[in-house]
């Protein structure tokens, strides 16, 4: 019995280091299999959506009044004239090699090349909202729990709350209109000479809802902790409440706050349709709406399945984090 | 039924953060019905004109009235959010029910189906449909928010179910030869239905905003009736006509917010039974 204890002691250390990180790999490859599963089902449904839905799409393309020899040949450059199986091992083959034809539009340019020239300005815009909505909602989750408000902590929460709930699409034009065009102390941040005052901007509205999740998720997980014993020994120590509250508290809480900062991420680069056509800057999503309303196929593919890979693959990291941080995330 | 008044106390404010969605719906389909504006009749010479006596919200773009454009907006936009989350229940509730209770390889892929539907960006799922149809119809956004719809009742649905399945009037109902059928219809969805129609409210105010967005971006109805082509006009007439942004931002905080405050009270409700 004691030798058994014995040998297991001695040898816990590094045979639980490798059951650990077996189990981080497991899940995390589980959860990539999951994610890879929801792009190739993205990806094929655009790719049927494109092609078996009625309508043709060499019609779709040039115009109800172009010449039948017009569309075969279109049809013949993008492959329609093929059968389904044929054009969708093709349209995977091309997925995988980053390759699926010319722009329409502009011939001569690949489809992922005119992606990746749009992915820039929606990195910088998603990555910077984010980045500011990640501090402020941080700070107002420890204000929210911390005695430094006092009474008032109440009426912050309530703020959160509010802001939480308010739609973005409502609420953002109205502040570029009071701010940017009645007060005019900030720049029309579709205006492109507005240059990096209009990204902060637009990166600063879209950063407030941002904050007000991570906020109310923060204050939720912080409150869970409460009294947790390490808390009550850290203030019986003597330690400030700053000491308490940031050094020891939140650490605990960052699985739930990491993993909502990366949904929101996720949220805002699948999402970019919206937020530049809100203000009016290029991007991922301005290159899609124009990729949609000339149909031109192979860009619009490129750019959903890009899209779709952005927002995949940040909710895998999110994922990723929580395991690596809390142990509660592992199984499953 | 308890006849505590503090319970009382608490389902009566349950039921009065219900009231302004019910109003809401009210008044916009008592104007929309009865009123003679239409939001499609065009009067060239008011074309973006501000609040009158006439027209108490302006008019917009073409000279649409914008009272007659803002309740019309409204009752499709309330009508398709609550066929959805309908939908949605009514799909999801027996789907995940039946997971909870049969278990198995059966309640894997219901999960499976339900991480891969709520991991799907529904945005651009919405884009990569409504691009294949010619003009896109309120029949087609609708049936794109019905295909993820219905994953949040089944998780619910299953996650409760999973606990009804070890309770005694369960094994109850086994011991006396009841099929797996029957105890799922009869027995473990009434008793589910509280917290699943928590998720009512949650799924609705999830559709308005997401028609909004589609609308906004040019993907919503051809005829333009919606609170997103409200909001894309007021944005575009920012300057010239900064009433037209203001009506179309206050009606989304009006119907979403009411939508949530009635997701909240049913939330208490549940609490309180």
């Amino acid at each position: 019995m004691s030798g058994r204890g014995a040998a297991a002691g001695s040898r816990s250390r590094p045979t639980d280091a490798i059951v650990a990180l077996v189990r981080l790999g497991a899940t995390v490859l589980g959860r990539t299999g999951g994610a890879v599963l929801t792009l190739v089902a993205l990806a094929s449904l655009v790719f049927l959506a494109l092609r078996v839905l009625p309508g043709d799409p060499a019609a779709l393309v040039l115009g109800e009044q172009a010449s039948e020899a017009d569309r075969a040949l279109l049809r013949g450059k993008l492959g329609l004239d093929r059968s389904l199986g044929a054009q969708y091992l093709s349209f995977l083959l091309g997925l995988a090699r980053l390759d699926l034809g010319d722009s329409l539009a502009r011939p001569g340019t690949s489809a992922f090349a005119e992606v990746g020239r749009a992915l820039g300005p929606t990195a910088a815009l998603a990555g910077l909202a984010v980045a500011l909505g990640a501090l402020l909602g941080i700070v107002a989750a420890v204000a929210c729990v911390g005695p430094w408000l006092g009474a008032r902590r109440e009426w912050l929460h309530r703020a959160v709350l509010v802001v939480a709930a308010t739609p973005l699409l409502s609420f953002a034009p109205l502040a570029t209109y009071v701010l940017a065009v009645r007060l005019r102390v900030v720049p029309l941040p579709g205006d492109p000479e507005s240059g990096a005052g209009g990204l902060c901007f637009a990166a600063g509205l879209l950063s407030l809802p941002l904050a007000a999740q991570v906020a109310r998720i923060g204050r939720a997980a912080l409150l869970d902790l409460g009294h947790a014993k390490f808390l009550d020994v850290a203030a019986a120590k003597g330690g400030s409440p700053w000491r308490v509250w940031v050094v020891h508290a939140l650490p605990a809480a960052s699985a739930p706050i990491s993993v909502v900062i990366a949904a929101q991420l996720g949220a805002l680069l699948g999402g970019a349709v919206v937020l530049e056509r809100l203000f009016e800057r290029p991007g991922l999503g301005t290159l899609m709406l124009s990729a949609y309303a000339s149909r031109d196929i192979p860009v619009l593919e490129a750019s959903v399945v890009a899209a779709g890979l952005l927002f995949v693959a940040v909710q895998a990291l999110a994922i990723f984090i929580h395991a690596a941080i809390d142990p509660r995330g592992r199984e499953g | 039924m308890s006849v505590d008044p503090r319970a009382r106390r608490r389902r009566n404010r349950a039921i009065s953060s219900m009231l302004p969605a019910a109003a809401l719906a009210l008044v916009t389909t008592l104007i929309a019905a009865l009123s003679e504006r239409s939001p499609s009749r065009l009067t060239l010479d008011l074309a973006w004109a501000p609040p009158s006596a006439s027209r108490p919200f302006g008019s917009g773009d073409a000279g649409v009235d914008l009272f007659a454009l803002v309740s019309h907006a409204t009752v499709r936009a309330l009508a398709l959010a609550a066929v959805v989350s309908l939908v949605g229940f009514l799909v999801g509730t027996p789907l995940g029910a039946a997971a909870g209770i049969f278990r198995g390889r059966f309640e894997r892929w219901t999960l499976r189906a339900c991480d891969l539907v709520q991991s799907f960006p529904t945005f651009l799922l919405a884009l990569a449909v409504l691009s294949a149809v010619k003009t896109p119809s309120r029949l087609h956004i609708g049936l794109v928010f019905c295909v993820t719809a219905w994953a949040p009742f089944a998780r619910v649905a299953a996650a409760q179910a999973r606990v009804l399945s070890e309770s005694q009037f369960v094994e109850a109902a086994r011991a006396l030869g009841l099929g797996g059928v029957a105890i799922v219809l009869v027995h473990v969805i009434p008793n589910l239905l509280g917290p699943v129609s928590v998720q009512i409210g949650t799924s609705a105010a999830g559709v308005v905003l997401g028609e909004t967005a589609l609308g906004f971006v040019g993907l919503g109805p051809p005829d333009g009736v919606s609170l997103g082509s409200l909001i894309e006009q007021g944005t575009l007439a920012m300057l010239r006509a900064p009433h037209v942004l203001t009506v179309g931002a206050v009606a989304v905080i009006l119907v979403s917010g009411t939508l949530q405050l009635a997701s909240e009270g049913v939330r208490r409700w549940v609490h309180v039974e």
